[in-house]
């Protein structure tokens, strides 16, 4: 029986999910959409693995979360170690290409950037308070221009003249946007000027001031539309490496990160079929009014969390 | 006459010096205002123009805070940004609220001559004498010098405690102490009393502690309910916690010039209220073998962003990672947890920390 660590990420658009052996060799690996249900999405998630999985020579002795829903999946599947997704995805990535120097990540509501010299992150910057030239950004405009966010890539390679669009700021760039297709812009121009638009906005504000070094790897939702690929490259004059695994680099970071760790546990697939509740009370202690969320399993409480002082704590 | 009811809005744990100068000195009452709370910024926000930065917002939250807990009069200071004009502003807003208070703006009064300070002063008391004002500063500028000691010995040792919160317990049984109290000696004995607790409390802490500076926008960078508890949590972690930034070293020991003489490389003038401070303090982190600074300011902050582009300079000379965090009136931890447990993951892999120890330090 070989030892197997598992990975999820839970974002807020998609979950993923891989197990991976002693070698970081993928052994089972799955996509799936969050859609707004993190802990059905992650049943279904583990349902997939288990099956991919060979459970005849392997056993999973040590699990990991990672992403916006980390503690919450975390305390559900009784992970061994739960970790920031900036920290997965720069091991990740480290780990399939130890010679980048820059990661990045483009996902459905956030945007980072992580620099690397010698295998380890030295510096890294995160979208503060808006999503512009995010994952969400493009969707919502797809929808708008009536195309499938999947064939954005494919359209906007066509174009030899992209329009220019602001996108400093998503509700400017949506009036800019709307401005230009009344203006008479093609369509697949307006889907290459937003591909740039992102590629740009990405650029000026979270890889403002930060040096970027080839190699570098983009991942993330958004590195699988060629259109920003193509507008990174020629923003940045040198190649881009998208990994066809690029989506799964937290959930492999994470899982990495859990077979490091000294605490193992035999994970126990059965969480398939347990019942998760979770509730959301007000403490109304002060007027902090503190929402503390309780996490049951089988209607037991498991965990809590919200509360910022002693007087809101619940124990399970 | 009755006596003032006197309030200030809540700044960290500087309201403790200005209720014993009020008191002393101005023999007037002195008002706290409860601790702040989710309120004060749903209160201060809904009454100030949307894009003031937060410190705007967060006073004026606690200064209706004052009134409802039976403030009559209110202070505020002058700044050197925009925060100069903010008394202003925030007093026609409580006006037009319909308050009734008075409001002294010392903004009015700061003209660089004393005399013009004492006439704010008796605005609270008309027969506040000058001896004893003058006598009462003095004491005041003690109180903060010992509030900030202990605060600085706090933030570099709390987060290497065996016994989980015995810092934390000390640290606001002094705080208690000298808000009660009556006169020096009892500053200086409850003073004497932290500094022989802190140092009985049994730490474990290695012999190169991860070491992260602290700058930033004065009122962010300092005050732990505007910034969410900042320096608490990454001192959690284990990590030794400095902040140069506090009322003794950027008012009352404050050579801005002298500084300027130390980061001439990096910058010729001075470009708002903190900009030397920070740039000063961000170059010593890096040459003193700390292993990453954490900048934070509130949205919008012209004279913050504008010392971005030195940081990052310093950042790339000295190879020392910097944070950027931006504060605005939202309340939610996780943001903020992620980035500094991924800051943190950073700056602690062994081969990070390991190196600041032979890190060059610039020679220009």
């Amino acid at each position: 029986m070989q030892d197997a660590y598992l990975g999820i990420d839970i974002g807020s658009i998609s979950t993923k999910g891989v197990i991976i052996d002693n070698n970081n060799r993928i052994l089972a690996s799955t996509y799936i959409w969050t859609e707004g249900d993190p802990m059905g999405a992650v049943k279904k998630l583990l349902r997939i693995l288990q099956e991919q999985l060979d459970e005849d020579n392997y056993q999973v002795v040590a699990s990991g979360t990672t992403g916006s829903a980390r503690k919450l999946i975390g305390s559900m599947i009784s992970a061994t170690i739960v970790k920031n997704e900036i920290t997965a995805h720069a091991v990740g990535t480290t780990t399939l290409y130890p010679d980048v120097r820059t990661i990045l990540e483009i996902g459905g509501q956030d945007s980072k950037i992580i620099l690397v010299e010698n295998g380890i992150a030295v510096d890294y910057a995160m979208n503060t308070l808006c999503a512009a030239g995010t994952g969400a950004f493009l969707s919502s405009q797809s929808k708008r221009l009536g195309v499938e966010v999947e064939e954005f890539g494919q359209i906007a390679l066509k174009s030899e003249h992209p329009t220019q669009i602001a996108a400093r700021c998503t509700v400017f760039a949506e009036s800019d946007l709307v401005h230009k297709i009344q203006m008479g812009h093609t369509k697949k121009d307006i889907i290459a000027g937003l591909c740039h638009a992102v590629a740009n906005n990405y650029l000026n504000n979270v890889g403002k001031g930060k040096k970027i070094i080839s190699p570098i790897v983009f991942q993330g939702g958004v590195s699988k539309n060629v259109g920003v690929v193509a507008a990174f490259k020629e923003a940045l004059g040198c190649d881009i490496i998208v990994d066809e695994n690029g989506h799964l680099m937290g959930a492999l970071g994470i899982a990495i990160l859990a077979g490091r760790s000294a605490n193992h546990k035999l994970f126990d697939f059965s969480v398939e079929d347990m019942t998760f509740k979770t509730r959301e009370i007000n403490c109304g202690q002060c007027p902090n009014n503190c929402e503390i969320i309780c996490i049951y399993r089988d209607g037991q409480l498991i965990d809590s969390w919200g509360n910022r002082c002693d007087k809101g704590s619940l124990r399970s | 006459m009755d006596k003032k009811k006197v309030a200030f809005p809540l700044f960290s744990h500087y309201n403790i010096f200005i209720k014993y100068f009020v008191e002393k000195a101005l023999d007037a009452e002195y008002i706290m205002q409860p601790q702040m709370t989710r309120r004060t910024i749903d209160i201060g926000s809904r009454y100030s123009p949307d894009y003031v930065c937060t410190p705007f917002k967060i006073t004026l939250g606690s200064m209706i805070e004052a009134l409802e807990a039976g403030a009559d009069t209110i202070i505020m200071s002058p700044g050197p940004c925009r925060l100069g004009y903010y008394g202003e502003l925030q007093e026609m807003i409580l006006k037009e609220l319909g308050y009734e208070f008075d409001f002294v703006n010392f903004s009015e009064y700061y003209t660089g001559y004393i005399k013009d300070m004492i006439k704010a002063m008796r605005r609270i008391n008309p027969k506040a004498s000058v001896p004893k004002i003058t006598k009462t500063l003095a004491e005041s500028a003690k109180i903060i010098m010992r509030l900030d000691e202990i605060e600085a010995d706090y933030y570099k040792n709390c987060g290497f405690e065996i016994n989980h919160g015995e810092y934390k317990k000390n640290w606001t049984k002094f705080l208690l102490a000298v808000e009660t109290a009556e006169n020096m000696r009892d500053v200086e004995t409850a003073y004497k009393n932290a500094k022989k607790k802190f140092a009985a409390i049994s730490i474990s802490k290695p012999k190169n502690p991860i070491k992260v500076g602290i700058v930033g926008e004065y009122y962010t960078a300092v005050d732990s309910f505007a910034n969410l508890d900042l320096a608490q949590k990454i001192a959690d972690m284990g990590v030794e916690v400095h902040r140069w930034m506090n009322v003794t070293n950027r008012n009352l020991r404050y050579r801005g010039k002298n500084l300027r003489v130390d980061i001439k490389d990096y910058c010729k003038y001075e470009m708002g209220p903190t900009s030397t401070a920070n740039i000063w303090s961000a170059r010593y982190y890096a040459s003193h073998g700390f292993d990453g600074i954490i900048h934070a300011k509130s949205a919008g902050c012209t004279p913050e962003i504008d010392i971005m582009p030195t940081l990052q300079n310093i950042s790339a000379d000295y190879k020392i990672p910097i944070l950027y965090l931006t504060y605005d009136s939202q309340t939610s931890d996780t943001g903020l947890d992620t980035r500094l447990e991924a800051f943190y993951d950073m700056i602690s892999a062994p081969s990070m920390h390991a190196k600041i120890h032979t890190r060059k330090i610039s020679s220009k």
